[in-house]
């Protein structure tokens, strides 16, 4: 775009670059830096006794197999909760989108709040729920005539419910962003297609779909950037058991570093996650490049 | 390059695009003449009550002002953790047992041993023996004990009794005998319960059978026949299924109906137990946990550390002799049922005519600290895992056991 | 074209679905007034029995409300400033060309991919050479930007059309009034969500206030409620009567700012 004054644009990004940089890159370096330093909590206080160790915390995860146990785990996260999230809230989206009166703002509300519930709250009635003696899913399984679904006690059945609980707490925010971009699609191509004799399922793939793509596109990397840091469910949940089943990189990140005081552990871990998650993120980016072109 | 120097160097750019500066915050410049204000960290609910508490202290000492900050329980590590990192802390803090060897070991408490000629209650034998142990971290004193708590068995005597059992389990066997009773009441009935997550348990069962940690023996420890049997022990109660292996309801529903009509806790329990349990008022009671050498239990609670960059030892430490008075320590019970530390405060009537808290003292005194250790925590972690894999995942005790001392070499050498 | 059994068909989508969801929020709401003892039953009871208003009542006595209060409103009221940098910022990235954007966009991405308590300690450390420990600057500065508003920003205004830019300024319009007159009015609906996001983000912070705070009058509410727990007693009935008042002003700020979202279209001319 021609606009005349080189500045200009760093007149706009300048105060939040430069606040980012203090306040989140410079200290992510520093925690990246750490990752190859045997810091502990004596290297905490007396920053004389840490030494640089070389690549020795690499090596000890790559020997560790609760950090494979994570990544395994994180990759099943991941790649059944990220479609889901993205599914899941465009459907809401377009059904709340769908009349606007005073009902409808009821239903929004009614969709917006899991992802303001307080975590207590979820804990408890999520642990109801799938409690496998007096949960509520059990109850309703055994009158169906099913039996017992070990749903938290099982190593991979607790991953996929902790994706439940994931996927629902993570729809009230990806479908207000669906929301606001549904208002965009200027209402002259609906026109256009209806004169045209479309019917509603031809109007939505050709042209409500790729007419969001750009929110898509947003949802998809940071629901992406999200789900490889998924920390919280399964803190709260199950802290990372049964048998480790629903240990997740950021978990095994925040214990070594805050439990058990193993700071350039816990930094070389995030390093890996660091790459992951960059190395994804740039395959999205290329890809929707060579989308648009 | 050392790690430090990059450090400052980053730090440095920081310093000039923040203009900087290397103030120390951490003192008080705000005092006028010659008050000093004692910055206190106490923890949750009971820190927040301390607030008012401290009034009669700061009667007492017309130039000290206690400015209690409380802070809450699940974030406490964290922020002793930025406060090590800055030496940016309080003056006084209170720190639980469990956290003695990492922090003192990264020096961030004064050793008080060399003050203990001046102020008599620093290693005070008056104190709980389990709870003086854990003050003391490689010959160093890093705090004094302020409040303890320690586990005990609680039982429904109705259930028992309708069993035949009058009086609660003494020891191994007598508890194997009635739990297995009670398991056989029928389905969903068990008759004990293990809280799996907790890193206690394990270590309560092997001081029973009269194993002890000898430090430099590191992980020939748990090759000792006393831990190995205790272990076993311990899954027999999963094996047999006398305790649920999964989540089920919440301890104080179960034992209200009486599906677990027996499981240890500690004295937190009570008061939980009256409010939430009013239906079983009188069916039910505390003893002494059951053991094989010996009645041994865990000994927790917390203690009075002061940090190491105070200016204000002399204050620090006059609070500290306030705190840990006999008299202090019933007044602070009464305020937040928190149990003294010094066993001259339990000759007091009110603790005395409390039958129920009349076993928590006597548990006290067969109570162990668990090992002042800077790689403890991992051990116990490793430890609950090898155990859900024995209890849940069918692994063979002996190998999976063999595996763990393997570990525990590892992070102990 | 809207017929009615369509109609029909996503209300009643939309009743289920929605009841079903917020289950969790309706019952944290009933749980508040519930005793203690009744609260934590399992399996739990939806409607309260025993209803009580015990909680509210110890929620307000011993809480510092006022100055908690205080303290949260002030770091909400920043949290609009960066509202409004992470809004430029996203503009910045979307509608200009310069030397090195893709490098920056990606720096700027990257402050997302570690998990936030990693870099925690690196940030009090600065925070404490900067002699901002114990300040309501050292609460505010950590939270203000974040790259997910810049980055939702910078989606959404890639849509808006160059030539509207582009007249603007042969028109001779100044770069920041292009920026408020034009581009902020077309962005109604996107400024609303991240309106939102960012006043339940300030509303809830917990962890800086706590760290950086030397005093307890710098805390906020989220930090006076968790102090209500104790080390083994916690009341839950309690907590969820804190998380309730808590939840309130966020409800009440979502109504008001919906209709923003969804009927942007009316006021926007985007063709």
């Amino acid at each position: 775009m021609n606009h005349k004054n080189a500045l200009t644009p760093w007149l706009f990004i300048g105060p939040a670059v430069l606040l980012l940089i203090a306040f989140s890159l410079l200290p992510i370096l520093v925690s990246l830096l750490i990752s190859f330093t045997d810091m502990n909590l004596i290297g905490l206080r007396n920053w004389d006794v840490i030494s640089f160790v070389g690549f020795e915390n690499f090596i000890a995860l790559f020997q560790d197999s609760l950090f494979h146990r994570s990544i395994v785990n994180t990759l099943v996260y991941v790649s059944i909760g990220v479609p889901l999230v993205i599914v899941c809230s465009l459907s809401v989206a377009l059904l709340l989108n769908y009349m606007t009166n005073k009902l409808f703002t009821f239903f929004r509300v009614l969709f917006y709040v899991p992802s303001i519930t307080n975590i207590v709250a979820i804990a408890v009635v999520w642990g109801f729920l799938y409690n496998m003696d007096v949960g509520l899913f059990n109850y309703i399984l055994n009158t169906l005539g099913f039996g017992k679904v070990p749903w938290l006690e099982h190593p991979f059945i607790a991953k996929i419910s902790l994706i439940i609980l994931a996927v629902w707490k993570g729809i009230g925010i990806n479908m207000l962003i669906y929301l606001a971009a549904l208002q965009s699609i200027p209402r002259s191509y609906y026109e256009a297609a209806d004169m045209d004799g479309a019917n509603k399922l031809q109007k939505l793939r050709y042209i409500t779909i790729p007419s969001l793509s750009y929110a898509t596109f947003f949802v998809t990397v940071t629901t992406l950037i999200g789900w490889l840091q998924f920390f919280e469910e399964p803190f709260v949940m199950t802290g990372g058991g049964p048998l480790d089943g629903t240990m997740s990189m950021a978990l095994f990140i925040y214990e070594s570093g805050f439990q058990y005081n193993d700071f350039g552990y816990a930094a070389a871990a995030s390093l890996i996650l660091f790459v992951f998650i960059i190395v994804a993120t740039l395959i999205q980016f290329t890809f929707n490049k060579s989308k648009e072109n | 390059m050392t790690f430090k120097k990059s450090l400052v160097m980053v730090a440095g750019v920081l310093a000039i695009a923040g203009c900087g500066n290397d103030n120390d915050t951490s003192g008080e410049e705000a005092n006028d003449g010659d008050t000093v204000t004692l910055d206190v960290w106490a923890m949750g609910e009971e820190g927040n009550a301390l607030g008012s508490f401290v009034e009669a202290f700061e009667n007492e000492h017309d130039n000290v002002e206690v400015n209690v900050q409380a802070i809450p329980w699940g974030n406490a590590h964290e922020t002793l953790l930025t406060a090590v990192a800055s030496g940016n802390g309080p003056d006084v803090l209170q720190l639980g047992t469990t956290w003695v060897a990492e922090f003192a070991g990264a020096g961030a408490f004064l050793d008080l041993s060399e003050y203990a000629d001046e102020y008599d209650v620093i290693s005070n034998d008056d104190f709980f023996e389990g709870a003086l142990d854990t003050t003391v971290y490689d010959d160093g004193v890093y705090g004094v004990p302020w409040y303890v708590d320690t586990r005990v068995l609680f039982y429904r005597t109705d259930i028992l009794e309708e069993h035949g059992f009058s009086e609660p389990p003494q020891n191994w066997e007598d508890m194997l005998e009635v739990s297995r009773s009670l398991a056989d009441r029928g389905e969903g009935m068990y008759g004990y319960d293990i809280d799996q997550n907790d890193q206690l348990v394990p270590p309560i069962f092997a001081w029973q059978n009269g194993w002890e940690f000898n430090e430099e023996e590191a992980e020939e420890n748990f090759s000792d026949p006393a831990f190995r049997e205790a272990m076993e022990y311990y899954h027999t109660f999963f094996n047999e299924e006398l305790v649920q292996v999964t989540e089920g309801v919440p301890i104080e529903q179960g034992f209200e109906e009486g599906s677990k009509p027996m499981f240890s806790s500690g004295p937190w329990m009570v008061n939980i137990l009256r409010d939430s349990a009013p239906d079983i008022d009188g069916d039910w009671d505390v003893a002494m946990l059951p053991g094989s050498e010996r009645n041994a239990s865990a000994i927790g609670g917390s203690h009075l550390s002061v940090f190491a960059e105070t200016e204000h030892v002399e204050e620090s430490l006059a609070f500290i002799t306030y705190m840990s008075q006999p008299e202090t320590q019933i007044e602070w019970f009464k305020e937040t049922n928190a149990l003294p530390a010094r066993q001259s405060a339990w000759d007091n009537e009110e603790l005395q005519q409390d039958e129920k808290l009349a076993v928590f003292g006597d548990q006290l005194e067969e109570a162990v600290a668990p090992p002042v250790l800077n790689q403890w925590e991992n051990v116990a972690q490793d430890l609950l895992s090898s155990l859900e894999r024995i209890n849940r995942g069918g692994a063979d005790l002996d190998e999976e056991l063999d595996d763990f001392q393997q570990n525990a070499a590892r992070r102990l050498n | 074209m809207k017929n009615r059994f369509e109609k029909l068909f996503v209300t009643s989508v939309l009743v289920v679905g929605g009841f079903l969801v917020s289950i969790p929020f309706i019952w944290m709401i009933l749980s508040s007034f519930k005793p203690e003892r009744e609260a934590r039953m399992m399996p739990p009871t939806f409607w309260p029995q025993e209803f009580t208003f015990e909680h509210y009542i110890n929620l307000f006595t011993n809480l510092n409300f006022g100055t908690y209060f205080i303290n949260t409103m002030i770091i909400v009221l920043f949290a609009m400033f960066g509202l409004l940098f992470n809004t430029m910022a996203g503009y910045g990235f979307a509608k200009f060309k310069f030397k090195g954007k893709e490098v920056v966009f990606l720096g700027v991405l990257a402050t997302m991919m570690i998990p936030a308590q990693v870099s925690m300690i690196p940030v009090y450390l600065l925070l404490n050479q900067m002699g901002l420990t114990n300040t309501m600057a050292g609460i505010i500065l950590p939270g203000l930007i974040a790259a997910f508003n810049i980055f939702l920003i910078r989606q959404f205004m890639t849509t808006i059309p160059n030539e509207l830019i582009e007249s603007a300024r042969i028109d001779g319009a100044k770069e920041f009034r292009i920026f408020f007159q034009i581009i902020i009015p077309l962005s109604k609906p996107i400024i609303a969500v991240q309106a939102i996001l960012t006043f339940v983000g300030a509303w809830n912070s917990f962890l800086w206030p706590l760290i950086v705070a030397n005093d307890q009058a710098l805390y906020t509410l989220s930090v006076g409620l968790a102090l209500l727990q104790g080390q083994h007693s916690s009341s839950f009935a309690l907590q969820m009567a804190g998380a309730t008042v808590m939840v309130i002003p966020v409800l009440i700020l979502f109504l008001i700012v919906q209709r923003y979202i969804v009927e942007g279209f009316n006021t926007t001319g985007i063709k």
